[in-house]
């Protein structure tokens, strides 16, 4: 997701002015000039200023250009929001469907989204699962839940 | 010498060489694969630390990432692709020698002088850290405040970026460690009235998030790497003692650069490795050599990036303030096992140093058996599909964050940070800058405002010192450089047009 620097500058100083301006209406320590507001209002102001620079392109010019990969479509663009959309769906989904089934899900999609073919994916989505459950649950004791798929051990 | 006994006791149990060992093979394997950093890697093993021993948890991050760094440079050199950043200074180079038909030569003066570059670093680390840790027994707040502030704005020059964009990206960071409780007056800050922000942004999540998920969504939009070609290595030391002698003071002065910066706040293995290359080139004998598969450059900015990685330590262990982002890391981890960072770590638990010592030189000597072994197995290691290794990464994101503190929220926040990552990437925010803003937030607030509260609103008490004086003005120096950079830019460029 490219976006010029003068949206990216503008988002910042709005966020700046935000931040600043939510501080400034956090409650003061009882007999103390300086409380919880200082730190954000100091922050805000200092985005609301690279904001501004940027959104001008102050400091464009030490930038590295970016090589010029192949151009795609906005669609295929959208395959990056992949990975995030599984870690969303490995949130809500974990401690009905439990991890095993959970995690071949994950691992499953993310092959194919990658190009994986069947024979590559379908055994990954299997193993990875109980190589990981065997790591963290069984050796790091991380509480992962059964579901409706409890591990075999 | 009972501490130094102690430590050996220490590095000796057998959980800590059992994560010396399992550290190793992962470090090799995962800075071999292109586009897995040796950052990406520590983050990985973070949530792992959390069931370990504290002696055995920082064994791991320490050995990780000496591994993963020298094993960047396998693919650069066979493929010419880096598999860290720390080798893209010299992947031409190493790829030339490939060409030439001396893989064996570059990737054995890649293994070789990368354990001396770790092993001159570690010893750089054991002279400088109790010295400098007398002296910052003396700081004040105010000093502390300079420090991290001056260790910030480090990272933003040093960044391959706009330096606008890098001073942004560590505000941002900033804020988000504004959020939570942990503020003077424990007020309930940008919560939004989610109960899971009130315990502030963890940042294990946010540095899985940023160097981990991120990779994999950019794996999901660029094409497949070429495979590497079947082939069998002749002898991988062989001539390298010859070269030890031949380069000698390249050598040194790639450990020694790599040295200074490694102690400098923010700058890392990385661009010890760039400026070592560039000094290589400028003072050889035959610098029209370099980038037509020349070792020289190799020795020098081998043995620089590596001794970095141990001198980044002395800022971390002595003041909490990152060496690189690796240290960022680690810095966590020490916080997290009780180890917290400062100059009583050097007299309360010094043998906790002197194990931490004995890990280094550990992890550099082994580093040349396990890389030869790991040199031999490349070849197959390369050829593993990405389509394989990304899906179980995107699955260690997602358990790894949910072991820090058996919490799905931590999940999320990965996902979030994955995405912020990205965007920030893509659009030229270096996100080393956002990491290291993060982990030292709450240490920037909290020495800010008690300095303010100490001096009552006063900020002449912050440059009286004489030491808080120099640091001011360090930083201010650094804040202020972007601009005149920016003003002596637009001043050269009206010149030419004028004439």
């Amino acid at each position: 997701m490219q976006l010029s620097d003068r949206i990216t500058g503008l988002f910042l100083a709005g966020l700046g002015l935000a931040a600043a301006w939510g501080g400034s209406r956090l409650p003061a320590v009882p007999g103390q000039d300086v409380g919880p507001a200082a730190f954000p209002m100091l922050i805000g102001g200092g985005l609301v200023i690279c904001g501004v620079m940027i959104a001008f392109g102050i400091g464009h010019s030490f930038e590295v250009p970016e090589e010029e990969g192949e151009r795609h479509s906005t669609a295929y663009g959208l395959r990056a929001l992949v990975p995030p959309g599984l870690l969303l769906f490995y949130t809500l989904a974990v401690d009905r469907l439990g991890f095993m089934l959970t995690a071949a899900v994950i691992v499953a999609t993310a092959a194919f989204a990658l190009g994986a073919r069947p024979k590559l994916a379908l055994p990954l989505a299997i193993g990875a699962p109980i190589l990981v459950h065997a790591i963290f649950a069984k050796l790091l004791r991380v509480p992962l839940a059964d579901g409706i798929l409890p591990a075999f051990w | 010498m009972h501490d130094m006994l102690e430590a050996f006791r220490l590095v000796a149990a057998p959980d800590v060489l059992v994560a010396i060992m399992a550290s190793a093979v992962y470090g090799l394997v995962v800075g071999s694969l292109p586009g897995l950093s040796a950052t990406m890697a520590t983050a990985l093993l973070v949530p792992v630390t959390f069931y370990l021993s504290p002696i055995a948890a920082i064994a791991t991050i320490i050995t990780a990432s000496a591994m993963a760094i020298f094993s960047g440079d396998i693919p650069g050199c066979l493929l010419r692709i880096p598999g860290t950043p720390a080798s893209a200074a010299y992947t031409d180079e190493a790829y030339a020698m490939t060409r030439k038909g001396q893989a064996e030569l570059a990737l054995g003066a890649g293994l070789w002088f990368s354990a001396i570059g770790g092993i001159v670093g570690t010893i750089s680390l054991v002279v400088m850290a109790p010295l400098l840790a007398e002296m910052a027994l003396s700081f004040s707040t105010y000093e502390y405040f300079w420090l991290a502030f001056l260790g910030l704005m480090c990272a933003t020059l040093v960044a391959r970026s706009s330096p606008v964009k890098a001073v942004a990206s560590m505000l941002l960071g900033l804020l988000f460690a504004c959020i939570g409780m942990e503020n003077p007056a424990g007020t309930p800050r940008f919560v939004f009235g989610i109960t899971d922000l009130l315990g502030g942004i963890e940042p294990i999540p946010a540095l899985v998030g940023v160097f981990a998920v991120s990779e994999v969504m950019r794996a999901m939009v660029t094409p497949e790497p070429p495979k590497l070609p079947d082939r069998k290595f002749g002898s991988i030391l062989a001539g390298q003692w010859g070269l030890t002698k031949k380069y000698q003071w390249p050598m040194w002065r790639g450990n020694i650069i790599g040295i200074i910066i490694g102690v400098l706040p923010g700058a890392g293995a990385d661009m010890a490795a760039w400026v070592s290359y560039a000094m290589s080139k400028k003072w050889s004998k035959t610098p029209e050599l370099f980038g037509t598969g020349h070792v020289e450059g190799l020795v020098e900015a081998g043995a620089s990036n590596n001794a970095s990685l141990a001198s980044g330590w002395v800022p971390a262990l002595l003041f909490g303030i990152p060496g690189d982002t690796i240290t960022a890391i680690a810095i966590g981890v020490l916080y997290m096992k009780g180890l917290n960072p400062g100059p009583t770590l050097f007299t309360e638990r010094a043998s906790s140093m002197y194990a931490l010592y004995i890990i280094f030189v550990l992890a550099n000597i082994i580093m040349i058996p396990l890389g030869i072994a790991m040199i031999r197995l490349a070849a197959k290691i390369l050829r593993a599909p990405r389509a394989s290794v990304m899906p179980v990464i995107i699955l260690l994101c997602a358990v790894g964050a949910f072991a820090t503190g058996a919490n799905l929220f931590s999940v999320f926040l990965v996902g979030v940070f994955g995405c912020v990552g990205y965007v920030m990437e893509r659009n030229g925010y270096p996100v080393a800058a956002l990491v290291l803003g993060i982990v030292m937030g709450s240490m920037v607030e909290q020495n800010f405002i008690t300095s303010l509260i100490k001096s009552d609103g006063n900020p002449l008490p912050f440059i009286e010192r004489p030491v808080s004086a120099v640091l001011a003005s360090l930083t201010f120096g650094a804040l202020l450089w972007p601009v005149g950079a920016w003003v002596v830019a637009r001043l050269q460029r009206r010149r030419p047009a004028s004439a």
